[in-house]
């Protein structure tokens, strides 16, 4: 932002200055034009220019962003139900922490993020087969990213009626002699699998990226590791990986970014929270504690803290596209 | 450009001022001046239903005839995010006049918000059932529309498959489990259709079982507040919760099965032969008779657990309408409400959307065997017993629920942690 040179604090005061004045020469002189104004006036013009340039992004960012942030932080020191206004400290605070529900929800984070390698080594691996061009890799390019324009909602109920307990998976594992697992009612397996079919759905964004990060890889390498000899996993291993670092890191953000954020449409219509609350998030369990318990406050304070887990989570990122950026 | 840069400071001095004071107001806005044309807005997540049409356009004709000055607006929200809209509503002590509640907990939780509607409804006491589920120490905060409860319905054609009488149910537990054993033996349909995905299965079990578990006494103490948590009857519930799963009286899954509104489907496709139903909204005698001949159905009393326990129909008021504390005039408002529960408006509410209605008055005969065993049991029956919970309480009993569907915690673990979220609720 080029905001000029020395003492940036003193200048908006004077700022205010030069507006009355040129706004009393402009009432005397009538339709004089602006021209006329002396030299150092329009220098002033001139610097105060970019803060009235960015002055409505900023009103905007600290009128609908951080004030609310604000507001909402206050409002978690407050208290719910009688107590509604009244500052009650920390107590909201000692709550979250004594309630295994939040305990479980932030766990599921921790839960999230060891899940990624996963989440991303899927849509790798397959765009690399796309990019080998296996046979039919043109349908399966499309078929991939199929399932990324559904909302959320319609792929929990398809797989709500998949893997219900008398539901069609199931049904294949009992015609195949393997006795039936309670996807969703097991609260050992019901986040795996949310998670699994939030990867199901969401992957085909990030094969693209990969597939769009195959196409700067320089065709030489492969074709020299193909000379030389090297089998597919080495070729993957010592060719391919090396040289999508990039595309790598960047997948990996963005991912950990939809995980985060974007479970709560799947996990509201597949599990509602449970079995046993293990498939809660902070986000839901915010929903549940201002929507269904009519506990606003302490729902604010889930929310700060959840703030704060994302502020760390988002500086990290930030921190790791930069040495990105840097290695390049 | 600097006049520009003047409206900046003007637009951030005035958000400035706007945005000073504490984030929850706690004082009511008076509204000043007198309208024009007054306006009553209602919420409630019914009147968009087809079903609901005739209903409210009852009730607005009788609003009208002693009102024709006001105009009344009705917008139904969606029942997902209803409390969480309505939580918005509260907060900012501004939105509808008039709002439809669940009973219990749900109005309980936000009585603070709500005008006692005991001036205006004296007349409409004898006439409506149902009061206890809005009330809170004493005060009535909203006026009930339906009777919501739990009656135990079953399959009178599994009944007859497995050579058992189905005009004689079973009156103890041991005869029940005896013929649940028998019906599955003959048609391999589960004893009870169990949904509890959401944690919901528990409270219908305790409510329609705990009259033959707990004593008179226990029952009417644990209503009216005096929770004994540590009174073996209290664990029994419990403890017969986990028995019947692990006996395999459920079908299978009951954790990863919804109750709304999967279960209903187990039953009515003859997969079960007893579920613990609704009385109104869904879930409940009409529902069933869609897919069961409805000469088929059957509602019986609650077995016989604990010698001593009498058996009776639990239900409570189930959706009734409430006026907010910041509308303009109370009167008004309760006026809206005393039309929205007229006898008239009433009676097709019970004929169009399948409810049990709270005017006691309706004629109910033609309804099929089903309601003809509900509708006499009202005078006897008492307040279901999870109604008296709070909603937390409520919440935690469900997630534990499914633990001890699961084995991953004891009886005695969940009723402890239970009563300690009832003692501090």
């Amino acid at each position: 932002m080029p905001i000029g040179s020395s003492s940036p604090r003193v200048r908006p005061a004077r700022s205010g200055q030069a507006d009355a004045a040129t706004m009393k020469q402009r009432g005397h002189r009538g339709g004089v034009h602006a021209t006329a104004r002396p030299t150092s006036r329009g220098a002033r013009a001139e610097r105060l220019a970019p803060y009235v340039l960015v002055a409505p992004a900023v009103l905007i960012i600290v009128g609908l962003r951080l004030w609310p942030l604000v507001l909402g932080v206050d409002f978690s020191f407050t208290g719910d139900g009688e107590l509604n206004g009244t500052p009650v400290g920390a107590s909201n605070y000692l709550e979250l922490l004594g309630d295994p529900l939040f305990r479980t929800s932030l766990g599921n984070v921790g839960l999230l993020v060891l899940l990624l390698p996963i989440a991303v080594a899927i849509p790798g691996l397959l765009a690399t087969f796309i990019y080998l061009r296996v046979p039919g890799h043109r349908v399966y390019r499309s078929v991939y990213f199929f399932p990324a324009v559904l909302s959320p909602v319609i792929v929990g109920a398809i797989f709500n009626l998949m893997l219900g307990f008398d539901g069609p998976v199931n049904a294949v594992l009992g015609a195949i002699g393997a006795g039936p697992v309670d996807w969703l009612g097991d609260p050992g397996i019901a986040m795996f699998t949310v998670v699994g079919v939030h990867v199901w759905a969401t992957f085909g964004m990030a094969l693209v990226v990969f597939l769009a990060g195959f196409s700067t890889l320089d065709a030489s390498l492969l074709d020299a590791a193909r000379v030389d000899g090297a089998s597919l996993g080495r070729t993957i291993w010592h060719v391919i990986i090396p040289s999508l670092t990039r595309t790598i890191q960047f997948v990996f953000v963005t991912t950990m970014i939809g995980m985060l954020t974007s479970m709560f449409g799947l996990l509201f219509v597949m599990t509602g929270g449970g079995p046993e609350g293990s498939t809660y998030l902070p986000e839901y369990y915010i929903w549940h504690q201002q929507g269904q318990m009519n506990r606003p406050a302490l729902a604010s304070a889930a929310s700060t803290v959840l703030f704060v887990v994302m502020l760390v989570v988002g500086l990290l990122q930030i921190s790791v596209l930069r040495r990105a950026g840097r290695q390049d | 450009m600097k006049q520009r840069a003047l409206w900046s400071v003007l637009l951030a001095a005035g958000l400035a001022v706007a945005g000073c004071g504490s984030a929850a107001r706690t004082e009511s806005p008076s509204g000043g001046g007198s309208p024009q044309k007054q306006k009553l807005v209602v919420w409630d997540w019914k009147s968009g239903e087809p079903a609901a049409a005739a209903y409210v356009e009852k009730a607005k004709a009788d609003f009208a005839q002693r009102h024709p000055d006001v105009t009344v607006e009705f917008v139904a929200q969606p029942f997902d995010q209803y409390y969480t809209l309505l939580g918005t509503a509260i907060q900012s002590n501004k939105g509808p006049d008039v709002m439809l509640f669940n009973g219990g907990g749900q109005i309980r939780d936000r009585v603070n918000a709500l005008v006692p509607l005991d001036p205006y409804v004296t007349e409409d006491k004898s006439r409506l059932a149902g009061w206890d589920a809005f009330g809170k120490d004493g005060k009535t905060y909203a006026v009930p529309v339906t009777l919501q409860g739990h009656p135990i319905y079953y399959n009178k054609t599994l009944y007859e498959k497995a050579g058992l009488d189905p005009a004689k149910p079973p009156k103890t537990w041991d005869e029940f489990v005896g013929d649940c054993a028998t019906i599955k033996k003959a048609t391999g349909a589960a004893c009870f259709a169990l949904g509890n995905k959401e944690g919901f299965g528990i409270q219908f079990f305790m409510s329609g079982l705990g009259s033959g578990i707990l004593t008179p006494q226990e029952y009417d103490d644990w209503i009216a507040g005096k929770r004994d948590w540590t009174s073996p009857h209290v664990k029994r519930i419990f403890e017969l919760w986990k028995e019947a799963n692990d006996k395999g009286l459920n079908n299978e899954g009951a954790n990863s099965t919804a109750m709304f509104n999967d279960i209903f489907r187990v039953f009515e496709t003859n997969k079960a032969t007893h579920i613990i139903g609704l009385m109104s909204d869904v879930g409940h005698w009409k529902d069933f008779a869609e897919f069961l001949p409805p000469d088929k159905i059957g509602v019986m009393p609650a077995p016989v657990v604990t010698g001593g326990a009498t058996p009776s129909l639990p239900y409570d008021g189930g959706i009734g309408y409430a006026v907010a504390k910041w509308t303009r005039d109370p009167k008004l408002a309760a006026d809206l409400v005393r039309s929205l529960t007229s006898t008239d408006a009433l009676t097709a509410f019970y004929a169009k959307a399948g409810a049990i209605a709270s005017d006691t008055t309706i004629d109910v005969s033609q309804a099929g065997p089903a309601v003809a065993a509900i509708v006499p049991e009202i005078k006897t029956g008492k307040p279901a017993l999870h109604v008296a919970l709070s909603s937390k309480t409520l919440d935690l009993m469900g997630r534990l629920s499914q633990q001890l569907l699961s084995g991953s915690a004891t009886v005695d673990k969940a009723v402890r942690q239970l009563a300690d979220s009832d003692r501090t609720s």
